[in-house]
């Protein structure tokens, strides 16, 4: 009697020799050539680091706001060269100038002329020795 | 009899720190029962073998990205898993990946290894287990082979808990009931 893992185990046992070369050469090839991923893990520089933790797991997510950011900056400078501010820099028309001329003709009819009314001049004051009136007073 | 090593003691550190020598102890260990779970999905040795070297290699490049040492296991049999759903999807069969089962099970049963096969029902087991659909026989293998937990396998194969519950349950139901009825003929 048997386990399911024994019998799935067993029944590949033959094919270990090919599973010993493939991982002797795996580690060989590694240690040979000094791959950069056999000890990239201890010095790993920071760029390097953060690529591979940061950005590389979530790459789909980065290039999707890249690409949002992307769109938002297109749409943004083609609507700058439509903008009203734009289009203030050139110079007015003659149209415009009339029609702005009659705006202050009718304007001035209404309120009529821009004049500001004199102000009352204010009153001399002559001040007076108070002791004056308490004088009086006392007099009568 | 083979026996599933202890896997706090994998020198997973050693080999982050890129000691061929860990990397060697590592791939021993897992080399057969990755073999296994390749072959029984993809069913061609020498794609097998191909499949199972370059997870060694993808395993060698990207063990920076590895955040817990404990689960080793489970994550070099995620890189295996995605490698056949890649070789599944340049041979148009992605189909075969998306069968769904919408019934899910409150309660699973036992363990995996509560029944044991008899040696004359060792061929008609395996002849069932490749009856399975290729999603149901997915989580299975990765439960027999490494007992692994269903958080696990859900990890491994990119699927809700859920989907594993179900799948399992199906694909432990159908065995069973073969082992079963195996048993009342003889």
């Amino acid at each position: 009697m048997k386990t399911p893992r024994e019998i799935l185990l067993k029944r590949h046992q033959a094919v270990e020799p090919k599973l010993d070369a493939i991982r002797n050469n795996v580690v060989r090839e590694g240690r040979r050539a000094a791959v950069p991923e056999f000890r990239v893990a201890g010095t790993a520089t920071l760029p390097m680091s953060i690529w591979r933790e940061l950005i590389f797991p979530c790459r789909r997510i980065w290039a999707g706001l890249a690409a949002v950011w992307i769109v938002i900056l297109a749409v943004n400078l083609s609507m700058r060269d439509h903008s009203p501010a734009v289009a203030m820099k050139s110079p007015p028309t003659s149209e415009m100038i009339m029609a702005w001329r009659q705006q202050q003709q009718l304007l001035t009819e209404l309120i009529g002329p821009n004049e500001t009314r004199a102000a009352a001049p204010p009153k001399p004051f002559a001040p007076q020795p108070r002791s004056e009136g308490r004088l009086e007073i006392l007099i009568t | 009899m083979l026996v599933v090593a202890e896997r706090e003691q994998l020198p997973v550190p050693q080999a982050r720190a890129g000691e061929p020598a860990a990397w060697d102890a590592l791939f021993h260990r897992y080399q057969l029962p990755l073999y296994v779970y390749v072959f029984e999905l993809v069913h061609d040795e020498q794609a097998s073998l191909d499949l199972v070297q370059e997870t060694f290699i993808a395993a060698v490049r990207h063990i920076g990205g590895l955040r817990d040492d404990a689960k080793f296991g489970s994550w070099l049999f995620g890189i295996a898993h995605q490698k056949c759903a890649q070789r599944w999807r340049k041979q148009n069969r992605e189909e075969v990946l998306r069968e769904e089962i919408t019934e899910s099970p409150d309660e699973l049963e036992t363990g995996p290894d509560d029944f044991l096969i008899r040696q004359e029902q060792e061929a008609e087991f395996m002849n069932l287990m490749n009856q399975l659909p290729l999603p149901q026989r997915a989580v299975l293998l990765l439960y027999y082979i490494e007992n692994f937990s269903l958080e696990e396998i859900a990890r491994i194969t990119d699927i809700p808990l859920g989907t594993v519950k179900s799948r399992l349950h199906h694909a432990k139901r159908a065995l069973r009931k073969l082992v079963l009825e195996n048993e009342d003929k003889s």
